[in-house]
């Protein structure tokens, strides 16, 4: 995922829940993680990730193109959530033995 | 900085709810930002995405800021200059780049380049300084040619194979464009540089560095790099067909180089020509850079030579400083060439 891990793991993560066009994904990260993806960026995200092989649009009948994760795209957020998850139980396993903070 | 989709911001309270219509001109005016390949691929279900947005919060300047921000980044991908690898399609859009790059920094340097070749076929340089600067900036563009050459041959052969195919229509128009330009360029270049007093009559020996009839063709081919045009009435006393050659030739040039980008850019090229395409590029961006130092040399270094010949000017500087830029962009783009398409990324890169 790289330099645009941002956009792209909420990106993923959000797909991970099943397909969803642009404004849906954007609403659905604004839910869960409190951030508003510019639709530049989101798309700029999309667009790469599509590259990568990580998503795949889906057929539409309206102009609003679903996408889906693909099982590429599926185990590359999980690589990349585990080692988010690990850096995570360090860092707040060193705060509460040396801060006091739970 | 205006609104979104640049429309004059309404005072608050007495602001109409914009319709759909509106809405839908706003979303089109900020997608021209992107490229058109982008459009065709993005452009609908981006626009959807845009209306959706405009309808939530008709007003963002940071909306429109984050667009015109990706889209430029968009069009630098497509043009080679920026984001990942993209393969055999971004080798050849970073290829057709430099082609774009290499037009505009020879149109330059040739005019520089003729009007020394041209001196020398009354005197010789006095400096050293203008003696190394012509050599060096001589053997570049030899160099370069003989780059163009081989370039040529794999990239000709595959454009007649192609001419057979299917892939024929799609190469018409920019050989069509690149044919006309040069057509027009060597008739006009050759009438012109004919017409330049004490050029092409000599023997071999007694012509300079280089052989008359090329420096003339060089120094009428780019007549229209002149300062002349910030003095409106010294042009004035120009022949009208000169005036005439020096707005046509530009557009020459301009459908020439801009044929051979199209076609560089349309050209399916098997991996191995596009690697060897690749490999001429560096190669040529090289060559620039040799001209380049060799044109700086003189610019920086040489005073008036014997008779006035090889005095430099601020059209001189001026050029300088396009060749830098160009070959600034021709770098960026053939080092991102990448010939093989990228590995697919299943994890962290």
């Amino acid at each position: 995922m790289g330099r645009s891990a941002g956009p792209a793991t909420l990106i993923l993560s959000s797909l991970a829940d099943g397909a969803k066009h642009g404004y849906a994904l954007t609403k659905d990260i604004e839910a869960f993680a409190g951030v508003r993806l510019a639709p530049g960026t989101l798309y700029e995200a999309l667009s790469r990730l599509e590259g990568q092989g990580l998503i795949e649009a889906l057929a539409s009948d309206d102009r609003r193109r679903p996408y889906r994760l693909t099982a590429a795209g599926a185990e590359a957020l999980h690589a990349h959530l585990q080692a988010q998850r690990h850096v995570a139980d360090i860092g707040l396993r060193r705060l509460a033995g040396n801060w006091g903070v739970a | 900085m205006t609104a979104a989709g640049g429309a004059p911001p309404a005072a608050a309270g007495d602001a109409p709810a914009p319709t759909p219509g509106s809405l839908e001109r706003r979303a089109r005016r900020l997608l021209r930002w992107y490229p058109a390949g982008w459009r065709v691929r993005y452009g609908e279900e981006f626009a959807e995405l845009l209306l959706a947005e405009l309808a939530e919060q008709p007003r963002a300047w940071r909306r429109t800021v984050n667009v015109a921000q990706c889209g430029i980044t968009a069009r630098l991908a497509a043009a080679g200059l920026a984001g990942p690898p993209a393969g055999p399609a971004g080798a050849r859009a970073s290829l057709g780049t430099l082609t774009c790059s290499l037009a505009v920094f020879l149109t330059f340097g040739t005019a520089m380049w003729a009007q020394l070749a041209v001196g020398w076929q009354w005197a010789p340089p006095a400096t050293m300084a203008t003696t190394a600067a012509m050599l060096v900036m001589s053997g570049s563009l030899l160099f370069l040619a003989v780059l163009a050459l081989l370039a040529a041959v794999p990239a000709g052969w595959v454009a007649i194979l192609a001419g057979f195919r299917r892939q024929a229509l799609a190469l018409r128009a920019p050989t069509l464009l690149m044919g006309a330009g040069a057509l027009v360029l060597v008739a006009g270049g050759r009438h012109f540089g004919n017409g330049w007093p004490g050029t092409g009559g000599h023997w071999w020996p007694h012509q300079g560095l280089a052989p008359g009839g090329i420096a003339a063709f060089g120094w009428a081919s780019t007549l229209s790099v002149t300062s002349y045009w910030a003095h409106p009435a010294a042009l004035v006393s120009f022949p009208p067909a000169e005036l005439a050659w020096m707005v046509l030739s530009p557009a020459a040039l301009l459908s020439l180089a801009s044929g051979a980008v199209q076609l560089v850019r349309r050209l399916e090229l098997s991996p191995r020509i596009l690697a060897f395409e690749t490999r001429i590029g560096r190669a040529a961006a090289a060559g620039m850079t040799a001209f380049l130092a060799g044109a700086l040399c003189w610019v920086a270094q040489a005073g008036p030579g014997p008779h006035g010949l090889f005095r430099t000017g601020d059209i001189d500087v001026a050029g300088l400083a396009v060749m830098a830029a160009a070959l600034a962009t021709g770098w960026l783009a053939i080092c991102r060439a990448r010939p093989l398409p990228p590995a697919r990324a299943t994890g962290h890169r």
